[in-house]
């Protein structure tokens, strides 16, 4: 009897379930447009603080750049979770977020670090102390360090990803430099004076380094402008993603799965401790990774909950695609938003951890066992909930529409003619 | 279709706990390909123990690469525990750590590779088959038994047969709780459709690597082939590990089915017979490149044909994967 009691009340409620995955949509398009015009606002203000490094460099105007830097991952980390569902932002941040990246590309870096490498001919390239040089067999003028040559020429030069000279994490390096610390304390130690004006400057080229810092600002800032848009009120994203609603729920659904699994559990946490390798951490030369992989993971949770929490305090909520899953079946709804929760503690004591002293790259250490303790339990939380999310997408009946629109479906036999 | 979906769905719910699935997966392929491995490592250890001279020493890192091919596409449970896979098969290797670890220990020569539990905490990408083909591929051809190389060479080898057997052990754990799908005490499989998603799941995810990684990798683009990312060119098993992995996942995919799968048989015996029609075993060759990339459309076809056959009958979709993400 119970059975068919449930058989019936999905049936009642099909209809309202089906109006409420527009407001859902919503919540979710709201939260979007929120946190990139918050990481624009972030970055205007590391745009403003890299001007005043440039124009009076010293110890203060570099700390203060770092300060600004660390704020604008805050926002910028919560949207991760919009790029493996919409296709929009996936083809975008490679521009803005790429990671892991040969920092020889972009300046001078330790003997240690190596030259080129079998996958990467420009790992030591050093363009900023090249004027000009050989790219994939052509020569590049690059007397002007402007946005069009980071952004058109270098920027994946020779179809290598790791060839990363734009986005956070360039400007991360052009501020804190290599963290030559191994898995002992201590981030990088880029001294002022590498942006300083004559006899001052220190490993040469300043002009040039301090050039490519506010290209790749200036690019930070002019990507974030155009992301912003594609979510507000008839921007594309919107568009794309109100214009069919199921597939608008799976695609927050793919966001959250594919970020929390295969991005932030395997490739960014797990490899990093199966390698003991302190460059395999994701903000490597700020020792900021503990707040990055938080961020993630609340950006995750946020779409979960329809919740955003702006930097300015203010909240932007709306209907959840948890009451849509609730409705649907609410053992799945407490199990995962139970499982959100448990990553959020798992990943703040991470955080908790990195900033009383044991920052993220000591937890990678040979033999290490609580980093690695603390590190692998974030990871059994992200693969839990995972599962979770997985769950929620059967709940929901969406699979099988997923499966709708392979092509192998829709026309089973046209592949094999 | 989205009525013949339905049907195919009403039917998997009223045919109960349908675990003929997995039971057969894990019978007739996951269990044996685990004892295989970890027979073939434990092989592997023994031939390391008695020498380190390459003829005797590269038959045997080969059986266990073939063994690790019958396995290496089942990346949930056991082999996702402690980031096995990884130690075993450190690929793609995109930024080069398998050099810079093994050269690391080399130069250090880091006694770790005397001290089993300390070796088995060494980065993957200075352990398993990929630091293994580096030393018995890159190296000297005749090493003293003395030298600082074979102790590193046995503590690979002894650290991939822990890791063959700890993975036979945990399997027949893992075996009872996909075959107890769905009863009470289960959290992991909370129905006997998830254990089953998770089979296939491997299958698919395998078929994408096979045909974005193995084969594309080297691929690159027209312009611009990359034949130095080819999976394990030293030992030159490139084209020899497609084949295999392709067989190995036509026997998940036979397993996995409780009805004929012709078209799913059709498409693997055309990408099969494509790949034993290539002469390239490193994926290098210019003049095949053509081949290679219609090997890689079979392999595709191959993924359609099982998706279509296997997923739709089965009411199954692919579930989230390690290679999720970038």
């Amino acid at each position: 009897m119970k059975t068919t009691m449930t058989a019936l009340t999905l049936v009642l409620t099909a209809s309202p379930l089906l109006a409420g995955k527009a407001e859902v949509l919503t919540t979710y398009a709201d939260i979007a447009q929120a946190g990139y015009e918050d990481s624009l606002m972030k970055a205007r203000a590391l745009n403003d603080a890299v001007d005043a490094l440039l124009a009076d460099p010293s110890a203060e105007t570099l700390a203060a750049a770092r300060s600004a830097w660390l704020e604008a991952r805050v926002p910028y980390q919560q949207t991760e979770v919009y790029r493996f569902g919409n296709a929009i932002v996936d083809d975008w941040e490679g521009k803005v977020n790429a990671w892991p990246l040969d920092e020889g590309l972009i300046d001078y870096v330790d003997a240690a670090y190596g030259g080129a490498t079998d996958e990467n001919a420009y790992a030591d390239l050093n363009v900023v102390a090249s004027s000009s040089f050989t790219l994939s067999g052509e020569t590049v003028d690059a007397a002007q360090i402007t946005p069009a040559l980071l952004e058109e020429t270098l920027h994946e030069a020779d179809a290598v990803e790791a060839n990363v000279a734009t986005g956070y994490h360039a400007i991360e390096f052009l501020l804190w430099g290599q963290d030559l610390n191994g898995t002992a304390p201590g981030a990088g130690e880029r001294p002022w004076s590498d942006y300083a004006e004559g006899q001052a400057c220190t490993n040469g080229n300043c002009d040039r380094r301090g050039d490519y810092l506010k290209a790749a600002t200036e690019l930070l800032v002019s990507d974030l402008e155009w992301m912003t848009a594609q979510w507000a009120e008839g921007g594309a994203a919107r568009d794309t993603l109100m214009a069919d609603e199921d597939a608008g729920i799976v695609a927050m659904l793919t966001g959250m799965g594919s970020l929390s699994y295969g991005e932030q559990a395997g490739e960014r946490m797990k490899l990093g401790v199966m390698l003991n390798d302190p460059e395999e951490e994701h903000d490597c030369f700020s020792d900021n990774t503990h707040n990055s992989h938080y961020y993630d993971g609340l950006g995750i949770r946020n779409v979960y909950f329809g919740e955003y929490v702006r930097i300015d305090g203010s909240t932007v909520s709306g209907e959840s695609l948890s009451s849509l899953v609730a409705a649907a079946d609410p053992a799945v709804d407490n199990a995962l938003r139970a499982d959100l929760n448990a990553t959020m503690i798992e990943l703040g004591q991470i955080k908790a951890a990195a900033e009383a002293g044991f920052a993220y790259d000591q937890m990678l250490e040979r033999g290490n066992d609580a980093g690695e303790a603390l590190i692998l339990s974030a990871v059994d939380a992200l693969v839990t909930q995972t599962r979770g999310i997985e769950r929620a997408v059967t709940a929901l009946g969406l699979d099988q529409i997923a499966f709708e629109g392979s092509d192998s479906l829709d026309a089973p036999n046209a592949v094999f003619q | 279709m989205r009525h013949l979906s339905l049907v195919a769905c009403l039917a998997a719910l009223l045919a109960g706990p349908a675990t003929a699935g997995t039971d057969d997966a894990l019978d007739r392929h996951v269990l044996p390909a685990m004892e295989t491995f970890a027979e073939e490592t434990a092989d592997l250890s023994r031939t390391a123990a008695a020498g380190c001279g390459a003829e005797a020493l590269r038959p045997a890192y080969h059986a266990a690469f073939d063994a690790w091919m019958g396995i290496s596409h089942l990346r949930f449970g056991p082999l996702e525990t402690g980031g096995r896979a990884l130690a075993i098969g450190f690929w793609p290797d995109t930024r080069g750590f398998v050099a810079r670890s093994v050269n690391g220990l080399l130069q250090d020569a880091d006694p770790v590779v005397s001290d089993p539990e300390g070796f088995a905490e060494v980065s993957v990408a200075g352990r398993g088959l990929f630091a293994l083909e580096r030393l018995l591929f890159e190296g000297d051809e005749v090493l003293a038994d003395d030298s600082y190389a074979c102790a590193y060479i046995r503590a690979v080898a002894t650290d991939l047969a822990r890791t063959g057997q700890a993975l036979q052990a945990d399997w027949s754990d893992h075996a009872a709780l996909m075959r107890s799908a769905g009863e009470d005490g289960n959290t992991v499989y909370l129905s006997p459709r998830e254990a089953e998603q998770a089979l296939y799941t491997a299958l698919i995810t395998g078929l994408e690597f096979t045909g974005d990684q193995r084969l594309g990798r080297p691929l690159g683009t027209f312009d611009r082939p990359r034949p130095t990312r080819a999976e394990a060119r030293r030992s030159g098993r490139s084209l020899r590990n497609v084949g295999l992995s392709l067989e190995a996942l036509r026997g998940l995919a036979r397993s996995l089915s409780d009805v004929p799968i012709p078209q799913t048989e059709a498409a693997f015996a055309d990408a099969l017979s494509v790949a034993e029609g290539l002469d390239d075993p490193v994926l290098a060759d210019p003049a095949g490149r053509l081949k290679v990339e219609i090997l890689q459309q079979r392999v595709e076809l191959v993924k359609t044909a099982v998706a279509a056959e296997i997923g739709a009958a089965l009411g199954l979709s692919t579930g989230f994967n390690a290679t999720d993400g970038d």
